[in-house]
């Protein structure tokens, strides 16, 4: 990634928010902050991290960054958590747990300890909060799952350390719990300087367009997510036929498979199969270095869909309003988040809504460009990385006022 | 004429979450009781500071849900309308939300058990207050410094200030009168619908006021 300096997105966010960003940072400079994760390739929160560690330290917070190591079994635990959390039922011998602690704690032995802020995100190192006691470090715990819905025993595990931090933080009102300590609304974030987002030449986008054998002839619908049941493949093709009866259209489903998703594969075949003798529908397996291509689609299409159902934050939807482009989404996860009916998107509950908003759309192009850019002004709001280092900074200082709603600086 | 500075400053706010939500009206009116006045104060003032770029029909997240979730349209309107600048205190303002609230339950007594689509969650924030760098000594230098502000500044004197100071006007208004003797733009500032305009709009609606202001 390369290298990128704050005053890079003033053409972006204007000089105003720069100011403030600044401002905020002033009584921060010289304190020192710890983040640990679990990875530090691949996944969006390794993307976040990428950008706002170097950020913060522009403006003179010292942060480091920590990735835990571990074996293959503790991935293994770690894995079968994250699905737990996301509401899937699994069990949880003693022998999980254990691999779980041991690894935390062989992790933290090793750590400096000595900062001002300590903010860990999700369950793999959530075992450095035993040794709160041993530093005057402030404490968040930052979930970037929806746990809203969680395996009881798993969360019911977790939750004994939650408790321990100042604080946690979640990426959505609709994945807060009852806890004993201060939560507050973090939004995860989209960098428009990646290539993911940033602005292509209309050539470069026309030449993915002949790469992929996509016309341009009729208005394209587009949706951009892995092979993954809960992502809909087949409820997305449903909906482009049932609007395809009344307004032509193309259909294109882009992504990759995960890796550790063996279901990736079957699913890409029940799309293919769904979609056969449809010369109008383009289902594309990319590899994971097709930032740019994606950014393409999404930059020629008409309308962009996720209609997904169960969503973590649903980034996708970001991406695409930071394009301009009028979204329709389910109302899972993170999506209600970033599309506000009418406003900023049309949010669906069904096959037959998706259909019925694609016609919509394509039927009132002028209410699709109204939607695309008030979307964009939405997300240039709330959900790119300046705002993101904005609520780090928030957070540093809410952290170091506890009880206080008003902080006078 | 020289009177006393206006020193500019600029809030933040994070969001907390309190992790209670509403799924009907009932609940919704239980929850107005015992939420605190920041969680009012966020709902109706704040979440519109950050969609400032363009007018939605309601400003108030209680508006916005019982209109989209629950299908209510007349009680929005109706909650819709209430206008800040009739308040000087959130204990006020809750009242009257109550008090609208439970008047549409009266006249439809089912509308209050009826689910939403979508749960209301009660959230509250927390402010940082910060001085900007920024220090107006006359209108000259004023007018410099709101064109080039942060919106944020904006809504913090211009909107905030009127539950912070407990009167009816803002901190600019307030300055024009007490400090400049300037009462015919301080009461243009008070007299600028918020509900109609934007923040930018907002910006150069008191640009101009400020500029017939100089030329007179």
């Amino acid at each position: 990634m390369p290298s990128i300096c704050l005053m890079d997105y003033e053409p972006i966010v204007g000089l105003q928010t720069l100011e403030e960003l600044y401002l905020l940072a002033e009584g921060l400079k010289g304190k020192r902050v710890k983040m640990v994760n679990s990875t530090a390739v691949g996944g969006g929160v390794a993307e976040i991290l990428h950008r706002l560690v170097p950020l913060l330290n522009e403006l003179g917070i010292q942060t480091q960054w920590e990735v835990i190591k571990g074996g293959e079994d503790f991935f293994v635990v770690t894995k079968k958590i994250h699905n737990a959390l996301h509401g899937e039922p699994i069990s949880f011998p003693t022998m999980m747990k254990e691999i779980f602690l041991e690894v935390g704690r062989e992790n933290l032995s090793g750590t400096d300890l000595d900062q001002d802020m300590i903010v860990i995100h999700d369950p793999q190192p959530i075992v450095y909060i035993e040794a709160k006691d041993r530093t005057h470090a402030k404490w968040a715990w930052r979930c970037h799952i929806d746990i809203s819905h969680p395996d009881e025993e798993v969360w019911n595990f977790l939750k004994g350390y939650v408790e321990q931090f100042d604080a946690a933080l979640f990426s959505s009102p609709r994945f807060s719990k009852e806890l004993p300590i201060p939560q507050f609304l973090f939004f995860p974030s989209i960098d428009p300087l990646s290539d993911k987002n940033r602005d292509l030449e209309p050539e470069f986008i026309d030449r993915v367009l002949e790469q992929f054998q996509i016309p341009r002839d009729k208005p394209i619908v587009t949706q951009v997510s892995r092979f993954d049941r809960l992502k809909d493949p087949l409820g997305v093709i449903q909906a482009y036929r049932m609007a395809k009866r009344y307004i032509d259209c193309r259909l294109v489903l882009a992504g990759g498979g995960a890796s550790d998703d063996p279901e990736g594969e079957t699913v890409l075949s029940e799309a293919r199969n769904e979609a056969e003798g449809d010369p109008d529908i383009h289902i594309l397996l990319l590899p994971p270095t097709s930032s740019l291509e994606i950014n393409a689609l999404q930059r020629a299409s008409t309308i962009i869909l996720q209609k997904s159902i169960r969503e973590g934050f649903g980034l996708t939807v970001s991406e695409a309003l930071w394009k301009k482009k009028p979204v329709i989404g389910s109302a899972v996860g993170g999506i209600p988040a970033q599309i506000i009916p009418k406003f900023t998107g049309a949010l669906v509950y069904s096959i037959e809504g998706a259909a019925y908003q694609i016609r919509y759309l394509l039927s009132h192009p002028e209410i699709a460009k109204k939607l695309g850019e008030y979307g964009h002004e939405f997300v240039k709001e709330e959900f790119l990385i300046t705002r993101n280092l904005r609520r780090y900074l928030l957070l540093f200082h809410v952290l170091s006022h506890p009880g206080e709603r008003i902080i006078f600086l | 004429m020289q009177g006393n500075p206006f020193y500019f400053y600029t809030s933040s706010n994070l969001v907390e979450l309190t992790g209670e939500k509403a799924n009907t009206l009932e609940e919704l009116v239980t929850l107005l009781r015992r939420c605190t006045g920041s969680a009012i104060f966020y709902h109706v003032f704040q979440s519109y500071r950050e969609r400032h770029f363009a007018i939605e029909r309601y400003h108030s997240d209680f508006s916005q849900w019982i209109s989209a979730s629950l299908d209510e349209e007349a009680l929005a309107e109706r909650l819709g309308a209430l206008d800040v600048r009739d308040y000087t205190s959130l204990r006020a303002l809750r009242e009257s939300i109550i008090a609208i609230v439970e008047d549409h339950f009266r006249k439809y007594p089912q509308s209050g058990y009826r689910q939403g689509k979508t749960p209301f969650f009660f959230c509250q924030s927390v402010s940082v207050v910060m001085p900007t760098h920024y220090v107006a000594w006359n209108l000259e230098d004023f007018c410099q410094i709101i064109g080039k502000i942060g919106i944020r500044s904006i809504h913090y004197h211009l909107i905030e200030a009127r539950l912070r100071l407990g009167i009816h006007t803002n901190d600019f208004s307030h300055w024009f009168r007490d400090s400049l003797r300037k009462e015919r733009v301080a009461q243009r500032i008070e007299g600028i619908d918020i509900y109609l305009h934007t923040l930018e709009e907002i910006r150069k609606i008191i640009l101009q006021h400020i500029e017939e202001e100089m030329k007179s």
